[in-house]
């Protein structure tokens, strides 16, 4: 049985019969609050989208969601992230933003009391769901202009003093990375208070072997002296020393959420049981855990019961026949998830750039050099043929049938890797592979664009047809990590 | 003028989280003052939604202030559950007919989940079209009615009064009802995507006492905030007229910011300046018929003791923008505010 989504207006209708006394179970900075003795009443979270669409996230009226409060509850939770870290600090919690890495160095922060780190490059999606210029606008003025990706919101926002609290400190990762973001680190540092720069090493000449890239001897140990060095900057900055036991802990928390990620996405991705948006924002959930940790991990616990609960009663988000397409690079503006799903397509695995975020931190031996082993199984800092890779395992494991590569005009690595990754997966799989370039912020999917959509799942619906496949999804590792 | 740092929708969810801002929102009260801008007869402004919004959209072009504030006047919600009014060229509707001439019985008070009559759907589509057309750099405030001023125009307004003291509990059922309506069309204006200002004139000091604000307006009014509470919506209450007997009591209502009018500045931020955002209060009069420069000067004097308020502070009129103000008059207010509530050290790492 298909789980029906729901609209923005349904939401309405569902939220207005939700008695009160679940609300109030949700709110966030729950140890803090019990600290003192109060839950404040900026704390809750749990509001539909009607609430954050009067305050200027418009495009929300334009998506789909899924019908469970369980992600009613991370919606609410995820959209209230501003107004959390601007609590953060009114609480006396000392905010961090990491830049660039994608996953590693907020493992660090939240080894330290009293400390919430944030990603700041997470505002690449403010434009879209704003349906607003105001951000690249603000970019623009500081010298980074329209032929760079869309990650150059980040800097509008440090330079506007309102989407995130003046940071007490940046920890920007560059070297392997974005070039673009690199630019736009650079200037935000001119920006920010403080800013300590990490690098990043490459991956250099490794294979993919089993369940990870192998790594070039001392590139481990040159990462994770970066770590220390970011360690003692925090230490200067809270007074707190963590021992290698304060670092294993957070690296156990980490490991906890990535888990809970690992199955939601073997749920959703093998199974159909949540749709491809509230996917993306689980997946991207393992970046800074929208700025707290444990409420986060509550809310993962919340979709997996969802979602155990679907597979027990025979229910999908998608139909059995929906066409099966993995999904490279996050697509900054999520109506494009919603639009394959109504046109009958649905996402079985993802290459968002994170897979560093998402795979298990080694739980024995220096903490350090667990996390920088982990990270170095980074999409980024390889080849493109290894990110590559890391879509053809999952394409193979879940019977694709198609890939979509959602690239960004003027993003320095989409124009020069979306063709690589393509022919990789033509070759590998000999899939077909539709590219496309994610357009400005707008209410809905141009029509070109669309018709290029429909094009193309009519191919995958052909050939379908012609082969005979089922539409059967193998199961891959119980995690659905690949 | 020169660029500023935030648009207003940055401003205002600075002012909501108990954080500082770049300079105070400005917020003089252009609202069927608007239909000048566009040159649109008032009763056009007051019967087309359309209408309603683009001369808000264009008023707040001109004028720079901080909201769009669609509003034409209190009967909305009276209409809507029958009261006839009358539509003049160039004035706000008038009421013509009360649906009842004295408090009515229980068994007169039909259900009121879905009121769509009267101008409600214009107002709605008003709501969504300037919702679509500004809602990401300018906060869409849609004013509702509160209950005691809508039951007061439901009922021959003589009669209601004299039926506080006669009638009580009466009144309270009255009450009740109006409030279910008033919640039911909020729900609807939230939908659209307003957030709902709550106008309650007609509870002033200079209509009833604080006692009686006590008993008849204030759990009403508490009614409908807490509602919107409910969606985490910060609320602006607008009590306009008399404030000194009932300032005390504001804050218990529950509203977010609390928009005043007659009543010192100082005054009114001691009461309630610890618990609510106060929004004032420029003398309308003065800005209406006072040279730019005394509008400018005087002005700039409010803002400069109204930053002083500990939950913040809106440089606003004490209530709507006479609609012969002239907009050298709109424009000095503007800018003196602007000037005298820019906060220097904003976007300055300590």
């Amino acid at each position: 049985m298909v789980v029906p989504d729901l609209s923005f207006d349904g939401w309405a209708e569902k939220f207005a019969s939700l008695p009160d006394e679940l609300m109030a179970q949700h709110y966030y900075y729950r140890a803090q609050q019990a600290r003192l003795g109060r839950v404040e009443p900026w704390s809750y979270y749990m509001f539909p989208p009607q609430t954050f669409a009067l305050y200027g996230a418009k495009h929300l009226k334009r998506l789909s969601f899924d019908s469970s409060l369980a992600a009613l509850r991370m919606w609410g939770f995820v959209q209230n992230e501003t107004e959390r870290l601007y609590r953060a600090r009114q609480l006396g919690m000392k905010v961090v933003a990491t830049m660039g890495d994608l996953g590693a160095v907020p493992v660090l922060v939240n080894a330290f009391p009293g400390c919430v780190p944030f990603y700041p490059d997470c505002t690449w999606w403010t434009p879209f769901v704003q349906e607003s210029k105001v951000l690249f606008d603000a970019a623009t003025r500081l010298g980074i202009g329209d032929a760079t990706c869309y990650s150059r919101a980040a800097l509008g926002a440090f330079a506007k003093h309102s989407y995130f609290p003046d940071p007490d400190l940046v920890v920007a990762s560059t070297g392997a990375s974005c070039d673009d973001y690199s630019g736009v680190e650079q200037l935000a540092a001119g920006i920010a208070a403080e800013t300590l720069w990490v690098e990043s090493p490459w991956r250099k000449g490794c294979a993919t072997c089993g369940t990870g890239f192998a790594v070039e001897p001392g590139t481990r140990e040159f990462l994770s002296a970066e770590y220390r060095r970011v360690v003692e900057r925090l230490g200067r900055l809270t007074g707190h020393k963590p021992t290698d036991a304060d670092l294993l802990a957070a690296i156990r928390k980490t490991n906890l959420v990535r888990s809970k990620t690992g199955r939601l996405r073997d749920y959703g991705y093998v199974q159909a049981a949540l749709p491809a948006l509230e996917m993306m924002v689980v997946e991207f959930g393992c970046l800074h855990y929208y700025a707290d940790i444990d409420e986060w991990t509550n809310i993962l616990d919340d979709l997996l019961r969802t979602c155990e609960q679907r597979v027990r009663n025979g229910e999908r988000v998608a139909a059995e026949d929906a066409l099966r397409v993995v999904w490279i690079t996050p697509p900054a503006d999520p109506l494009f998830l919603c639009h394959f799903e109504k046109r009958g397509a649905r996402i079985v695995g993802t290459e968002y750039v994170i897979n560093q975020a998402l795979v298990p931190i080694a739980e024995r031996g220096r903490p350090l050099d667990a996390l920088a082993g982990s990270f170095l199984q980074a999409s980024l800092i390889g080849s493109s043929r290894e990110r590559a890779d890391l879509a053809v395992t999952q394409a193979r494991e879940r019977g694709a049938e198609g890939a979509v590569i959602s690239g960004i005009l003027g993003g320095s690595h989409c124009a020069m890797e979306s063709h690589l990754i393509a022919g990789r997966v033509k070759e590998a799989l000999g899939l077909p592979v539709l590219q496309f370039d994610v357009p400005e912020p707008a209410r809905e999917v141009n029509q070109q664009l669309g018709t290029r959509i429909d094009a193309f799942l009519e191919v995958l619906a052909g050939r379908r047809s012609q082969t005979g496949q089922t539409s059967r999804t193998r199961r891959t590792s119980p995690t659905g990590i690949p | 003028m020169t660029r500023e740092l935030l648009n207003p929708r940055e401003r205002f969810g600075l002012l909501v989280i108990d954080e500082p801002q770049d300079r105070v929102p400005v917020y003089p009260l252009v609202t069927s003052r608007a239909a000048r801008v566009l040159g649109k007869t008032v009763r056009e402004y007051c019967t087309d939604g359309i209408t309603m919004a683009r001369c808000q959209l264009a008023a707040q072009d001109r004028f720079g202030h901080d909201f769009i504030s669609l509003f034409s006047e209190v009967g909305l919600v009276a209409e809507a559950l029958g009261s006839a009014y009358d539509y003049p060229e160039d004035d706000v509707p008038m009421l013509l007919r009360p649906r009842w001439r004295g408090l009515p019985e229980e068994s007169d008070l039909s259900d009121v989940s879905d009121p769509s009559d009267g101008r409600v759907r214009m107002f709605l589509s008003a709501v969504e079209y300037a919702w679509e057309a500004r809602s990401d750099t300018v906060p869409v405030l849609a004013f509702i009615p509160a209950p005691f001023t809508t039951a007061q125009q439901l009922v021959d307004p003589e009669e209601f009064l004299l039926g506080l003291l006669t009638a009580p509990e009466q009144a309270k059922g009255l009450l009740d009802w109006v409030t279910r309506a008033t919640v039911a069309l909020t729900r609807k204006v939230i939908e659209a995507g307003g957030l709902p200002v709550f106008v309650d004139p007609l509870a002033s000091g200079s209509v009833i006492s604080g006692e009686q604000f006590r008993e008849f307006a204030l759990p009403y009014e508490a009614g409908v905030i807490r509602f919107c509470h409910r969606y985490d919506l910060d609320i602006i209450l607008h009590v306009c007229g008399d404030g000194g007997p009932v300032i005390d009591l504001l804050p218990e209502t529950g509203a977010d910011l609390l928009s005043i009018d007659l009543i010192g500045l100082d005054r009114a931020i001691a009461a309630a300046g610890g618990r609510c955002r106060v929004v004032g209060n420029f003398p309308t009069t003065q800005l209406w018929l006072a040279s730019p420069a005394e509008v400018g000067s005087a002005a700039g004097e409010m803002v400069r003791q109204g930053r002083a308020c500990p939950k913040g502070f809106v440089a606003a009129t004490g209530c709507e923008v006479p609609h012969d103000t002239p907009d050298e008059n709109i424009d000095a207010f503007v800018a003196a505010c602007r000037e005298a509530g820019t906060n220097r050290a904003f976007g300055q790492q300590s």
